[in-house]
């Protein structure tokens, strides 16, 4: 690596040090306790998935550009060089990682390892040595947001498509929109994901519960968060805020996607609308009256898997709980809780880099399967569709004898009218 | 399939969950020359939206898009 790219690369760790990452960068005292915190270091036992291990890579880093200890006296201080065998170790460290917090939660100071790979993330943008395809799904999503008017009739044409699907799950009455887009006044916006399995069970809900709802343009995901570029997270939030904003919407609604979840909820910053996940609206439905389901559709044990991003990371535990309440008199708790759950071991991109990481995706996730089995449940349902893609490949890499379902399909599938 | 454009390599992403579609047809289109054309199947409504922005992004051209039901087909032509 040449001096140019590394004082290019150090100006980018710069911007990433604000006061709380000082302080993770400096509070490590070794003293392990997140050692089996890692699903990756639970599951293969490598020290290199220790998450005290993973920040010290950061750590050496920070030591020995921004301390004048490493600076003068690198050895005493175990600073460490930005070369080019440290950026492969940061993109390992990096994309090993799911960004669960996990490892948060165990650890006495609270040092946030996801925050710290937000900085190997960005030093690995700034050197072009991210993975390729998340930089052009962010840069898609990217262009998208510019170019919306284009694709509009094409996109107004494949929901109209759906409209049969969505009535066979809840009738519509004369002169109704089933899938409403483009709705000015709205109370809320429902921010889907690309495919049919994320639309047409939320609008025979949104319909069943009569709410004045409409459908955004745009995807909820946000690759930019996935990728760690913070300007593109911010482009791609803006498509959706800007949407909210134009149509006057109460509530944005964000679908079953635990990163665009969290990413919406954080990162919008202070707005006149409400932000809610798809399962807060769910539970909402459910305590109001306004949705019925039939108790006895799914007549055998239910499990749930708490998405990281959903639950840990933004506090979405209790509602998912309360609507499997509703469906089944056999539900099942995985051990141990929603704050210490496992993660399934899809996250942070990784289930997006699909065959690439299937076999480092199998082995690190090892600890969730035996979860999922201990409970001897048959549905494991759940609210991520990352964690549904990665969770079904653990059904049938572990055998786990269940079927994996979304959360929000299970009730659509459930509805009636009394 | 359209009649009037010759199809190099086949991609069936129908039902494929989030964000399949656009990296499996990313991967496919690196599988043919340029020049040539890739047929892509998706039953995504977003690829609607999708699949432009990605071509803009990426540098390629949607020669045609048919809708049949469900069923999105695009033929898409390598251009880098």
């Amino acid at each position: 690596m040449d001096q140019k790219t590394r004082n290019e690369l150090l100006k980018l760790f710069k911007s990433k040090l604000n006061e709380a990452m000082r302080l993770y960068l400096e509070t490590c005292t070794r003293c392990g306790v997140c050692t089996e915190a890692c699903h990756v270091y639970a599951s293969t036992g490598q020290v290199k998935h220790i998450a005290a291990y993973r920040s010290e890579i950061i750590r050496r880093l920070y030591k020995k550009y921004f301390k004048i200890r490493g600076k003068l006296w690198p050895s005493l201080s175990e600073s460490k060089e930005l070369t080019d065998v440290a950026l492969e170790e940061l993109f390992e460290a990096a994309y090993s990682c799911t960004g669960c917090r996990r490892c948060m939660v165990y650890c006495p100071f609270g040092i946030d390892t996801q925050m710290l790979m937000s900085i190997a993330k960005l030093l690995l943008i700034g050197a072009n040595t991210e993975p390729e395809i998340l930089t052009l799904l962010a840069d898609t999503s990217v262009e998208k947001g510019k170019s919306i008017d284009l694709f509009k009739e094409g996109f107004l044409q494949g929901i109209k498509n759906l409209e049969k699907e969505v009535v066979k799950k809840w009738k519509a009455e004369a002169g109704d929109s089933v899938i409403p887009v483009d709705v000015m006044g709205a109370d809320i916006l429902y921010v889907a994901l690309a495919g049919a399995h994320s639309i047409i069970p939320a609008a025979a809900i949104f319909n069943a519960a009569g709410e004045n709802w409409t459908l955004s343009f745009f995807e909820a995901v946000n690759f930019g968060a996935f990728v760690g570029d913070p300007t593109k997270t911010k482009l791609i939030l803006d498509r959706i805020i800007n949407e909210a904003l134009r149509l006057k919407v109460k509530e944005v609604c964000i679908c079953e996607c635990g990163t665009a979840f969290r990413v919406m909820k954080q990162l919008s910053g202070k707005q006149p609308f409400k932000v809610s996940s798809i399962t807060e609206v769910h539970a909402r439905y459910f305590k109001e009256g306004r949705i019925k389901i039939d108790p006895g559709k799914f007549n055998t044990a239910i499990t749930y898997h708490d998405p990281c991003q959903l639950a840990r990371n933004a506090g979405v535990m209790d509602e998912p709980r309360y609507i499997l309440s509703q469906m089944t008199k056999d539900f099942r708790d995985m051990t141990p809780d929603p704050t210490y759950n496992w993660c399934c071991g899809g996250g942070g991109g990784l289930v997006a880099l699909g065959d690439e990481t299937i076999d480092f995706r199998m082995k690190s996730a090892r600890v969730k399967a035996d979860q999922v089995k201990k409970t001897e449940a048959r549905i494991l349902a759940t609210a991520c569709e990352n964690c549904h893609s990665q969770l079904s490949d653990l059904n049938d890499h572990y055998k786990m004898n269940v079927e994996v379902k979304f959360l929000s399909s299970m009730i659509a599938d459930a509805l009636v009218s009394e | 399939m359209s009649d009037d454009i010759k199809v190099d390599k086949s991609l069936d992403l129908k039902g494929l969950a989030c964000p399949m579609p656009v990296v499996k047809v990313s991967k496919g289109i690196k599988e043919v020359e340029i020049g040539q054309v890739i047929a892509a199947v998706t039953t995504d409504p977003g690829s609607l939206t999708d699949f432009p922005a990605w071509a803009k992004t990426s540098g390629n051209e949607i020669l045609k898009s048919e809708q049949d039901g469900n069923e999105i087909t695009f033929y898409i032509q390598r251009k880098s």
